[in-house]
């Protein structure tokens, strides 16, 4: 609706030039110009048939009043005003049709668009845009783009009317028309202040609903734990407080929205009763006809509607502009991986060397100084160190998700960069700490990580585990629905299902970060029967988090600020009584069984 | 308003302002609207006074139209005819502003009200419903189909009702010129009305088709973006592209066939055929010399009036219909029943602590068991560890001790006497539960450690956070005791949340507490906290702890092992170590 939109819109800072902007959305454009060409023409004849309908009423009138009325003059006038109605009516409906299909075509095309940017976007990308903002680029950003094309054509269509009639009225007499046209700027200035008074308002009323919306959402969440502790009453008077600022908050802004089309109104009638007085002096002497004063009444009207839209118009503009910018923004940015060659790897054996390794994240930040890595094929590597050591980065790097700065990474010998990525990734298992699951069932998502395996293989893999006796904790067994990222299942389900989908994927290389969520002792032995027999199979790159892991693995690595500051396997490290034994003792030895039985000094029963 | 439920019992009353009936929306609705009676009427008058007003207009230039072309026209009398017109208009602005406001001041308060009936309803309702109930859901009711019915009235009945006045008024007004002229905008009511609702019928699935294709295309997108780690580890993005693909396709052909229908939208070609017929009627009117060209000109220009219904309809109607949907789910909500009793006149004593379930079967309904076959014995001041597989059952069974749930077969005894024979609110002030999910408020830690005994001095607090390990951190926040915690303020570990909980139940000092232990700690500091802060809430009570830690469960006096909603082991660990060999498992390294 015309005037009330626009009001809560936020700021936004352009970065493209006018230029390239309207290049960038020509292009899209293009693709449409048939239809655009169709809506076009059906907006014209719609804004002269609009124009046209009160002059030829009018001009009718003047006939009726100074001739006799024949019959033939009745059919004519009806007929024209018949024809008039239907050619809008059809007119209308062409521009509709056509309207719809561009403007759904033009978000389809751009969303698409978008969504393959992305998508093919390296982590360090999304690392910046979270995922909220991608979406709602790909979403509301195109719609809000596709209204701005409705606005448009709306509002050039009431313009081209407003012309039309304007031209006639000054034909007709200069003086009533001028007398009309003052009206506009008077009209438009009032409604540039109720805007601006309402933008003040529904702001504030925005940050005010935010803070009443979270404490209702507070109150009805606390229900529960309120009831816990009888405190129901306390709880009431919260909820009741927020209850009544948001009714104040409301009536507020009820009050200011509702004054404004009455007040307009109010001023369209006046107007039009100084035009009966002034205009009968007009016909008094001879200046215009009475059909021509009708005129100049009637279209008063149509002059209201075009301040009211264009008054919004030029705020419209511009948070459809920013929509379509962030649009082509998110699909013209750069890709910072990329591939020199082509090489698609049949059976890696997963041999990686790292070699003088420089990364970071970001320019000020060093991550991996001077790194350098040989690991075999088929070894299991364990990675520990504090926060921030750069234990992550190593898998990030192998696994392409991130581009490093200097020296090389090798994959059985070959230039990491030098291999397909697709088929080199389809090589590999990568699961994350916390996994992550697409809604649908157990099957679907273990399916995920071989799409060419069938019900029967995952079935196999999936009663390796324990017997399949994890299959009987779900209510469906396979056929499990996990609900929006997983969220139907336990945490340790969630990590079986994942190491499932590695396991189905038979890769050469695995790489995991450990969950250092509590997971119930029974489903823990099921994770280590499933991640020993991925690790049988694999060179494995392992951030450690479970004592049971850095003690099977082949080598622990011990990092420190990018460095490796000790390496072995437990019993060496355990031995040496550095820094791994000080690791271990701050966060693996409180897994063990030794201070299982220790814990008895807290039993004072 | 109090909360009735079917047996007129329920667990929390409230009294508010006034009671409505919930047998239906419609009812339900009215009767909260009879009590805004007075702004009723504002609107209404301001709704049928604005499209009266609206009508002076065309009928007054009309009139001066006549005096203009009449022989000897006198300014005077024209002037009048502006006055009329000029001081109508202004009268109508302010009359139009009444209706304006006045349904809005209606649907803030009837939001207000209806949001207010339905938390006292919530609060009343019993803790099993809250336990069924899904959250989001509630907040859904609470926000979102609340807000439905305010739009109902405003915009909604406000442009309904305004505009169906301006429907009445070329009735009312055709006729005043000459009868017969009542025919164009009698026909026009009647078509107007038939091809609404069919345009309403046609539209209706289609707008439904266009939200689900939406939200499909949507949610997919959500997820993809979310797990794009996932996708590109699987090398999936291919695939992902070619789902969101074919889902935009399905949104743009249901936009497309959306914006069919609305292009077709008839009442505007009714209107366009209702101008010429009308027209064409009253010149035939005027050439037979019943009527004037003055005349010809009013009932032309209240005929344009018929607009504004016309363009208004859809989006109106379609408020309407979204406002009875919401009112419909919150009555539903509403009317949901309450199942437990409160046992006014039951047993209610000091709990030592003694917990017995004898033979228990247990589900949500009757033909799926969660529990069966449950037998425990547990003596007062023992700890239970409860472990097993998610799914087991652990949850449900200690739910049975507090009443939130009832058993289906069997019985849970407390102290002997079993609990659906305890005066309710005795059995529950002595038993606390920890959830997994530990909810605390938006407010300082003092607040939350005392939301159980409001009237805890600050050293009873500090006492309390002490036994829960949980002084040491809460000293190393600048405000300390008076930091704010949540969205507004400094976030919590699972480890310190836990804590705080502990601490609130210290403060309440239950004679049995049920912890679910779900947290789990990176370092061993902090663990050695978790683990004292068990061990010491254990301390003196009889507690039952779902647990993944080996050390609670080692040191536990009786262990609790659950399958698949059986118990198939029970005893000390020593015991469990010789019986049992996915027991001994766990112990293995």
């Amino acid at each position: 609706m015309g005037f009330f939109s626009g009001l809560a819109a936020e700021k936004y800072d352009r970065q493209y030039s006018d230029k390239r902007l309207l290049k960038r959305i020509l292009d899209y454009f293009k693709t449409q110009s048939k239809r655009l060409f169709i809506v076009g023409i059906t907006i014209v004849l719609i804004s002269v048939i609009e124009a046209a309908m009160p002059i030829v009423v009018s001009r009718g009138l003047d006939k009726v009043t100074q001739q006799i009325i024949s019959s033939s003059l009745i059919l004519t006038l009806t007929g024209i005003v018949l024809g008039l109605g239907i050619f809008s009516w059809l007119a209308n409906f062409l521009r509709r049709r056509y309207s719809a299909r561009t403007i759904a075509d033009l978000i389809r095309q751009l969303a698409t668009d978008a969504f393959q940017a992305s998508v093919h976007q390296d982590m360090s990308f999304h690392d910046s845009f979270s995922s909220g903002k991608i979406v709602s680029r790909i979403t509301s950003d195109t719609r809000e783009f596709g209204q701005l094309i409705t606005l448009s054509t709306d509002v050039l269509m009431q313009t081209i009317t407003s012309i039309i009639l304007s031209v006639v009225l000054i034909r007709t007499e200069w003086r009533m028309a001028l007398a009309v046209f003052l009206l506009v700027p008077l009209l438009f200035f009032l409604v540039m202040q109720y805007r601006h008074a309402a933008r003040e308002i529904t702001r504030d009323g925005m940050r005010a609903m935010a803070n009443v919306n979270a404490t209702i959402k507070e109150t009805v969440s606390g229900i529960a734990i309120a009831k816990n502790f009888r405190q129901e009453e306390a709880i009431y008077e919260e909820f009741q407080e927020a209850n009544q600022t948001s009714f104040k908050v409301n009536i507020k802004r009820g009050f200011i929205l509702s004054i404004v089309f009455p007040t307009l109104r109010a001023i369209a009638g006046i107007a039009t009763a100084l035009l009966v007085y002034f205009g009968a002096i007009s016909i008094l002497e001879g200046f215009v006809t009475a059909g021509a004063w009708y005129l100049f009444l009637t279209t008063v009207d149509r002059f209201l509607h075009p301040v009211m839209s264009v008054s919004s118009f030029f705020t419209q503009v511009q948070t459809g502009l920013s929509a379509a910018e962030r649009i082509f923004a998110l699909i013209d940015s750069e890709h910072s991986v990329e591939q020199k060659g082509a090489v698609y790897p049949k059976n890696l054996d997963g041999q990686i060397d790292m070699i003088s390794v420089e990364f970071s994240y970001t320019p000020d930040e060093k991550v991996l100084n001077n790194f350098s890595l040989h690991i075999d094929p088929g070894e299991t590597l364990a990675l520990v160190g504090h926060t921030g050591a750069g234990k992550t980065s190593i898998g990030r790097l192998i696994a392409r998700f991130y581009e490093f700065q200097g020296g090389k990474i090798l994959i059985d010998n070959e230039d990491i960069r030098n291999y397909d990525l697709i088929s080199l990734r389809r090589q590999m298992g990568i699961v994350p700490q916390v996994p992550f699951l697409f809604s649908g069932t157990i099957e679907e998502n273990i399916h995920y990580g071989c799409p060419i395996c069938d019900q029967d293989e995952i079935l196999k893999i999936a009663n390796q585990i324990g017997e399949g006796e994890w299959l009987e904790t779900l209510p469906n067994g396979l056929d499990t629905e996990v609900g929006e990222r997983g969220s139907q299942l336990s945490m340790g389900q969630k990590q079986l299902v994942a190491l499932m989908r590695v396991l189905i994927q038979k890769p050469s290389i695995f790489i995991l970060d450990e969950a250092t969520a509590s997971i119930d002792p029974f489903t823990e032995k099921q994770i280590q029967t499933a991640l020993d027999l991925i690790l049988s199979e694999t060179t494995s790159i392992l951030i450690a988090h479970r004592l049971s892991t850095v003690r099977s693995s082949d080598r622990i690595l011990v990092m420190r600020q990018g460095e490796i500051i000790e390496e072995g396997n437990h019993e060496q490290l355990t031995a040496q009584g550095e820094h791994y034994a000080e690791l271990y003792n701050t966060y693996f030895r409180h897994q063990s069984l030794e201070y299982v039985e220790e814990a008895k000094k807290y039993v004072k029963k | 308003m109090t909360s009735q439920t079917s047996e007129g019992i329920s667990e929390f009353s409230f009294e508010t302002k006034y009671t409505t009936n919930q047998k239906t929306p419609l009812l339900w609705i009215l009767s909260h609207t009879i009590h805004q009676w007075p702004y009723i009427l504002m609107a209404l008058f301001g709704a049928m006074s604005n499209a009266t007003l609206a009508s002076i207009v065309p009928i007054f230039i009309g009139r001066a139209y006549n005096e203009i072309t009449s022989i000897n026209p006198s300014l005077a009398i024209i002037g009048q005819f502006a006055l009329v017109i000029g001081i109508s208009q202004a009268l109508r602005g302010v009359l139009q502003f009444c209706r304006n406001f006045g349904f809005e001041i209606i649907a803030q308060q009837i939001e207000r009200y209806v949001r207010q009936e339905l938390y006292v309803n919530l609060l009343g309702k019993s803790m099993t419903f809250h336990n069924l109930q899904s959250v989001g859901e509630l907040m859904a009711r609470a926000t979102n189909d609340v807000r439905e019915v305010n739009y109902m009235f405003s915009p909604g009945f406000n442009l309904v009702i305004g505009s169906l006045n301006f429907l009445l008024i070329p009735l009312i007004v055709g006729p005043t010129y000459h009868i017969a002229l009542i025919a164009t905008p009698a026909a026009f009511i009647i078509l107007y009305s038939l091809t609404l609702w069919h345009y309403l019928n046609i539209l209706n699935p289609i707008t439904s088709q266009v939200r689900e294709s939406f939200g499909n295309l949507n949610s997919r997108l959500a997820e993809a973006i979310d797990g794009i780690e996932v996708v590109k580890g699987n090398a999936q993005e291919d695939s992902e592209i070619e789902r969101f693909r074919e889902n935009a396709i399905e949104y743009r052909d249901a936009s497309i066939k959306q914006g069919d229908v609305e292009s077709r939208f008839l009442p505007l070609l009714l209107l366009g055929i209702t101008m010429a017929a009308g027209l064409g009627h009253a010149l035939i009117l005027l050439q037979q010399g019943f009527i004037n060209v003055g005349d010809v000109i009013a009932y032309f220009g209240t005929l344009s009036l018929l607009g504004f219904p016309t363009f208004v309809s859809l989006f109106a109607y379609s408020q309407i219909s979204l406002g009875f949907a919401g009112a419909r789910r919150i009555l539903e909500l509403m009317n949901t029943e309450n199942k437990l009793d409160q046992n006014i006149e039951g047993f209610a004593q000091p709990i030592l602590g003694a917990i017995e379930f004898n033979d228990v079967v247990f589900g949500y309904n009757s033909d799926e068991p969660i529990l069966k076959n449950i037998n425990i014995s547990i003596e007062p001041g023992q700890t239970v560890a409860i472990v097993g597989q998610t799914g087991s059952g652990k949850t449900s069974l200690v739910k049975l001790i507090n009443r939130t749930f009832d058993v289906q077969k069997g019985e849970v005894l407390v102290d002997g006497v079993d609990v659906r024979d305890w005066y309710l609110e005795s059995l529950r002030n002595q038993i606390s539960i920890i959830e997994q999910d530990v909810f605390l408020f938006s407010r300082s830690i003092a607040d939350n450690i005392a939301f159980g005994k409001q009237d805890a001095t600050r050293k009873e607090v500090i006492q309390a956070a002490k036994e829960a390990q949980a002084h040491e951190f809460i000293l190393s926040f600048e405000n300390g005791y008076d930091t704010v915690i949540g969205e507004r303020g400094v976030t919590l570990s699972g480890g310190q949340r836990q804590r705080l909980a502990l601490a609130r139940a210290f403060l309440t000092s239950p004679k049995i507490l049920v912890l679910d232990d779900s947290t789990s700690a990176i370092d061993s500091e902090t663990e050695d906290h978790i683990q004292q802060a068990i061990f010491r809430a254990a301390e003196g009570r009889t507690t039952l702890i779902i647990t993944h830690r080996l050390s609670q469960i080692r040191w536990a006096n009786l262990i609790v092992v659950m399958r698949q909603g059986e118990i198939v082991a029970v005893g000390s660990h020593e015991e469990l170590m010789q019986v049992s060999k996915s027991y001994q498992k766990i112990f293995s390294e």
